[in-house]
């Protein structure tokens, strides 16, 4: 008897949530980064939802977006996750081997309101919901006057001080398509890169800055690092503007994230309505002026401070070089090879 | 039978836990991968023709070698000292000094890297000692290239080679050494040609494990390498989570664990040799 009744509690407690939730608006599971961008995601996107539509959203570290594709690929048969934001190009994979769903403007009419970049990013499944951008970041103490340009980085005072990620990882692969157009005229050009990054290579302290390299600043380990815009800004903020922020004169790239629907979904309506929301021009203003991720959605209104810390200012937005990520794709394990035998071997210490 | 009942769950776990993964990553790597990264569902040797065919994987073969067998003869080296003076030390102090040779064992292997980072950084204690007595001017690079590599992995090996040569050579029956130093061979003379012939199994032993966890060794080589130390382990890791090419990824981790049998094997017949012999 004693244990029928504990079977009882045991089953109501488990399914409690369920019940709340289902009373309310139902339930979903959010697939996206940790950290930082959890945190402010949460406050400005996901909490606002809940509040609104009373549907519960469970927050999923997916790591990187590599890793998220593998759950993806892990849960193909029984999908627990019901949206996934994730890199573009890792998204267009996930989008090929039909892990999220293709979709449109009649399943998801705020899609119109999304730009035509945005909207081309995503193919035929999920669009653009954050715009971020290749930075260089500094240790402001130690470099001054503030830098504006990458070539500061090649300045013999800082040899041995400077922290960059080699290819695959897409921070150096953004890196080297800047050098390429700002030599060569076109970001395809790698050979108008190369010998500007053979002169740097032994200069690098390290290839692989771990954790990152804003931690490395901030412990007097570099002088400089390449970043990404929206972090580079929370960090410099956190530091009191002990981490400078630089869009280098020489140009920049978008860094895409789209938001997807994932196949076979097991909570799918409000999945869409999660999406709806997190494209929509509130949402997309509210993470914009906490994280300074561009906004997508061409309606968004942000304030001059903070739009002018991201790309999408007019000061800085013809400065952003219009890489296309999914041709970028195909060429990198080329460049990811020519880096290998030039660059870092060029830069044995 | 009761034997065999008795081993059934760790045959469960060994059968859950290992040999399901191996024979998903053995099938994932006969797929294929699209020119975009995405993987499709095929039989085919293609990715496992690429690899083998590239010139980079040769490197990486040769790096990963090399520095595994390096690092395992200097974690034995380093190790047989140690395990000697355990050896030879009153009994009530053998099972401290035992604990002690193993102690790193039970700190994180990423925090024991972050700690040699500390230690061996341009700012570390190493080179604030160099610099402070006036023996270099300059840093010395000691961390995020191959020494530094080479410093970590050495450290982070000894400790196993400890265990094993601890047990190997807690057998040797020491009246074969007092026969030895009977007949007036010196302290040295008895350690060569007594001492450490016996103990070439436990060695072997020694250096064999060592050698296995090297070659598998990840978190040394990426954080202490700077990214200037490609062996096959980043490399699958590139593979796997920054370039998505799964079966690639798996190729190499299949080809990686042939080569750790093959390595398995060799020392068996080695073994086998040397006690036949």
């Amino acid at each position: 008897m004693r244990r029928t009744l504990f079977a009882a509690c045991a089953s109501l407690a488990l399914a409690a949530p369920d019940i709340a939730a289902a009373q309310d608006g139902g339930r979903m599971t959010l697939q996206a980064y940790a950290g930082i961008f959890r945190d402010n995601y949460t406050e400005t996107v996901v909490a606002p939802f809940t509040a609104a539509r009373g549907t519960a959203v469970q927050y999923h570290d997916g790591g990187t977006s590599a890793a998220m594709l593998g759950t993806l690929r892990a849960q193909r048969a029984d999908p627990q996750i019901d949206v996934v934001i994730m890199d573009v190009t890792t998204a267009a994979i996930a989008c090929a081997e039909g892990l999220v769903e293709k979709i449109d403007a009649t399943t998801l009419p705020v899609i119109a309101d999304v730009g035509e970049q945005g909207r081309q990013a995503g193919g035929e499944c999920g669009p653009a919901v954050t715009y971020d951008h290749l930075v260089m970041v500094y240790d402001s103490r130690a470099v001054t006057p503030a830098p504006t340009s990458l070539a500061a980085m090649w300045a013999p005072e800082h040899r041995g001080r400077i922290a960059l990620s080699a290819p695959p990882n897409i921070q150096g692969l953004a890196l080297t398509a800047i050098l390429a157009h700002a030599n060569g005229g076109n970001w395809r050009n790698l050979n108008a890169a190369m010998p500007r990054l053979r002169e740097l290579a032994p200069s690098v302290q390290t290839f692989t800055p771990n954790p990152d390299g804003y931690t490395l600043i901030l412990n007097d380990q570099v002088r400089f690092a390449t970043g990404w815009n929206a972090r580079a800004q929370l960090y410099s903020d956190q530091s009191q503007g002990r981490i400078g922020v630089t869009l280098p004169s020489e140009g920049t790239v978008f860094q895409i994230n789209t938001i997807n629907l994932v196949a076979n979904s097991k909570n799918r309506a409000q999945a869409l309505a999660f999406m709806a929301h997190a494209l929509s021009p509130e949402a997309q203003a509210a993470f914009t002026e906490r994280m300074f991720y561009g906004p997508t959605n061409t309606r968004t209104q942000v304030s001059a401070a903070a739009l002018g810390r991201t790309a999408l200012a007019p000061e800085f937005r013809e400065r952003v070089i219009p890489l296309d990520w999914n041709e970028m794709v195909r060429l990198r394990d080329s460049w990811n090879q020519r880096w290998r035998r030039e660059v870092i071997a060029a830069s044995s210490r | 039978m009761i034997g065999l009942l008795l081993c059934l769950p760790a045959a469960l776990i060994l059968g859950v836990g290992f040999v399901w993964p191996v024979v998903l990553l053995a099938r994932i790597s006969f797929n294929r991968t699209t020119d975009m990264g995405a993987m499709e569902e095929a039989w085919t040797l293609d990715t496992y023709a690429r690899i083998v065919t590239d010139d980079f994987t040769w490197d990486l073969a040769w790096n990963t070698i090399t520095l595994s067998a390096g690092c395992a003869a200097a974690a034995v080296a380093l190790a047989l000292p140690v395990t000697l003076l355990i050896r030879n030390a009153p009994p009530r102090w053998r099972g401290l000094m035992a604990l002690m040779a193993v102690a790193p064992l039970l700190v994180s292997g990423t925090a024991r890297i972050v700690g040699w980072m500390a230690i061996l950084g341009d700012q570390g204690m190493v080179n604030a000692l160099l610099t402070g007595l006036g023996i270099t001017s300059d840093p010395l690079r000691l961390i995020n290239n191959l020494t530094g590599v080479r410093i970590g992995l050495t450290e982070s090996l000894m400790p196993y080679c400890c265990l094993v040569l601890i047990a190997g050579l807690g057998r040797l029956d020491s009246r074969l050494e007092e026969a030895a130093a009977t007949l007036g061979a010196t302290r040295s003379r008895t350690f060569l040609r007594v001492t450490l012939p016996l103990a070439f199994p436990a060695l072997l032993a020694a250096f064999l494990l060592a050698f296995v966890l090297g070659v598998s060794a990840f978190i040394t080589p990426r954080l202490m390498g700077g990214g200037r130390v490609f062996v096959v382990a980043t490399e699958i890791f590139d593979l796997a989570l920054e370039t998505v090419d799964w079966p690639a990824a798996a190729a190499m981790a299949m080809l990686l664990l042939g080569t750790l049998i093959a390595a398995m094997v060799l020392r068996g017949v080695l073994t086998a040799r040397k006690v036949a012999g």
